[in-house]
């Protein structure tokens, strides 16, 4: 009997196995990589997923003469137009703008733009603001956009939409109608976390706002290998400068949550200059031997008023720019200054305007 | 249907019994082990691979009251704790899934990678069912059951793998492993068909295979962690004792 009943649940096994399907058809439709050769960029391709869009860091050389990159596609998926050809970016032509890649399945797929990100003027009001949502999701977040409309500052907000968040206002960076000049600046508010982000142990969504691009990729994994900082930059800054309000939040909590009483929250504001093309991340801004220079705010405390702040970019030592060498900038700043610890006080805003780079 | 049905078996073999019948009544003990799976009934595309199945810890106790009409014919029902439980380790490829949380956050996605699932319910269920006893070995009986359920488990991993923000276009989060908890979600009414056999092996001892099949998805149908309907399907393999 017990034979039999081994027999039994053997075939109820086997049954199951003989029920499996053939395999559905890749859905999926990103472009995996687009590559560029390395001597033809000053910073990584980026492919940003939500805003369907390639974001190219090029050399002067590569942007007149076009480049001809290598795509890689979703299994399956089929690319149109076909690569191979030059993209061109000068004035001459159309020229291709953008790549849609059809899934395997036929069905709908997505179209990515390409855009090439010039270094610009390092000078930002943040007058021009970007929202961003995708087909069919019900969050809404807006970005700031440089004065001439580069995509060159990000934020965590795309992780804190993935949790659930929905509403403009709800997200930790979002437009402040008090601005130092002109009519808009940058608030970043520390905000409480929600029952999903719990579940990954995160209690607290720290205000913050930098320049470069946020990968989702890492999100459960090392949400700090998700900020991609900086971006490529010319010659040596010699000092940060910009406008602020800090307003710390009223109880400061730990990383479980848990309330840590006489502790006041601050917030950080920074900029890092490194040497290299690949972008540095929260695990490793100002700790990596790549970094060259750091201009940092030192009084993080509670400013009622507008404040005005000049920092000079101070060398690590023994480091030096070469100026043949490509070189990255990154502005980074946050509500609360352990916010990537998931340390901060909820309630606390800093309202950034005005920032610039002043070169030397 | 089912006294219609005895009382026409009792005309007909009312002539061929040798002894004389009397209806009586029955009691017996049932205890034994759930083995099988809360399953969808058909796997869908999205599952690639059965890497393992194991039958949980789940016995079953219970007692039966019988009435035996006619020699042949009868009618029991019975009150039973019931653990069915398995556990399973599969792959999966963009399996949709819609999680929803107390505070009312949502997060939609289609997963790609492996899971293992460990389920492991209590129902006080309560199977009623006609009963032919064909001869002084076998006796057979056919019906269905209710069960309420009083303790849940469903939970388990996701690991290796990745999973695309609404949808198979949204953006990719690599899973090196996470959990699931789906527990409080298992519906607390479920009800079905049931059947088996039971050979007698002792004086009042028999062996009791009874297969139980759940008609109602144990998920309510607003609940999108899982995208298909999946149902109690387990076979009790035990003995009954007469008492």
């Amino acid at each position: 009997m017990n034979l039999r009943k081994l027999c039994c649940i053997a075939a109820s096994i086997g049954l199951l196995q003989s029920c499996i399907k053939d395999a559905p058809q890749n859905p999926e439709a990103d472009i995996t990589a687009f590559t560029v050769p390395k001597d033809q960029l000053t910073g990584d391709v980026f492919i940003d997923q939500t805003k369907r869009q390639v974001r190219l860091y090029l050399t002067d050389t590569a942007f007149k003469r076009g480049i001809v990159p290598t795509i890689s596609v979703s299994n399956g998926a089929k690319v149109f137009p076909a690569p191979g050809d030059t993209l061109r970016f000068d004035s001459t032509g159309m020229g291709i703008t953008g790549y849609t890649i059809t899934p395997a399945t036929g069905g709908q797929g997505k179209t990515y733009t390409v855009r090439v990100v010039g270094t610009g003027n390092w000078k930002f009001g943040f007058e021009r603001w970007d929202t961003v949502s995708a087909e069919g999701a019900s969050w809404k977040y807006v970005n700031p956009l440089a004065d001439d409309g580069r995509n060159v500052w990000a934020s965590g907000n795309i992780g804190i939409a993935i949790t659930g968040v929905t509403e403009i206002n709800d997200f930790p960076l979002h437009i402040s109608n008090d601005a130092h000049d002109g009519k808009y600046a940058a608030i970043m508010e520390t905000k409480p976390g929600n029952a999903l982000s719990g579940w990954m142990g995160i209690h607290l969504f720290a205000g913050s706002l930098f320049m470069g691009n946020f990968v989702t990729d890492y999100l459960l994994e090392n949400p700090l290998k998700c900020t991609q900082f900086g971006q490529p930059y010319r010659g040596m800054p010699s000092r940060f400068t910009g406008y602020y309000k800090y307003q710390p939040g009223a109880t400061f909590q730990d990383k479980d949550g848990k309330p840590v009483p006489g502790t006041t929250d601050e917030c950080s504001i920074y900029a890092v200059l490194y040497s290299g093309t690949s972008r540095l991340d929260a695990t490793n801004i100002l700790t990596s031997n790549r970094v060259v220079a750091t201009a940092i705010l030192t009084d993080g405390t509670a400013k009622a008023d507008w404040t005005h702040f000049d920092i000079p970019f101070q060398n690590l030592s023994g480091k030096v720019v070469n100026l043949n060498e490509p070189v990255m900038l990154a502005i980074i700043a946050s509500s609360s200054k352990d916010g990537d610890h998931y340390r901060g006080a909820v309630g606390s805003k800093l309202v950034l305007d005005n920032i610039e780079i002043v070169n030397e | 249907m089912l006294m219609a049905a005895t009382q026409l078996f009792a005309q007909d073999n009312g002539q061929a019994q040798t002894n004389e019948f009397k209806p009586m009544l029955e009691h017996r003990i049932l205890a034994g082990f759930n083995f099988g799976a809360t399953a969808p009934v058909g796997l869908p595309n999205t599952i690639r691979k059965i890497n393992g199945f194991w039958p949980e810890f789940s016995p079953s106790l219970g007692y039966e009251l019988s009435y035996r009409a006619t020699k042949k014919w009868g009618a029991s029902v019975a009150v039973k704790l019931d653990y069915k439980g398995m556990g399973t380790k599969d792959e999966v490829q963009y399996f949709p899934t819609i999680i929803t949380t107390s505070d009312g956050g949502r997060f939609e996605g289609d997963f790609t990678g492996k899971n293992q699932t460990t389920v492991r319910n209590a129902y006080v269920s309560f199977p009623i069912s006609a009963v032919f006893t064909a001869n002084d070995k076998w006796r057979f009986n056919l019906g269905g059951y209710v069960a309420w359920l009083f303790s849940s488990n469903f939970y388990g991993t996701v690991s290796d793998g990745y999973i695309r923000n609404g949808g198979s276009l949204g953006e990719k989060i690599i899973i090196t492993e996470a959990t699931f908890d789906f527990g409080t979600e298992v519906r607390s009414f479920d009800c079905g068909l049931q059947g088996g056999a039971a050979y007698r092996v002792g004086k009042r001892l028999s062996i009791d295979g009874n297969l139980n099949w759940g008609l109602r998805p144990i998920f309510p149908s607003d609940f999108k962690g899982m995208s298909f309907p999946m149902y109690n399907i387990y076979l009790t393999l035990g003995v009954t004792y007469k008492i």
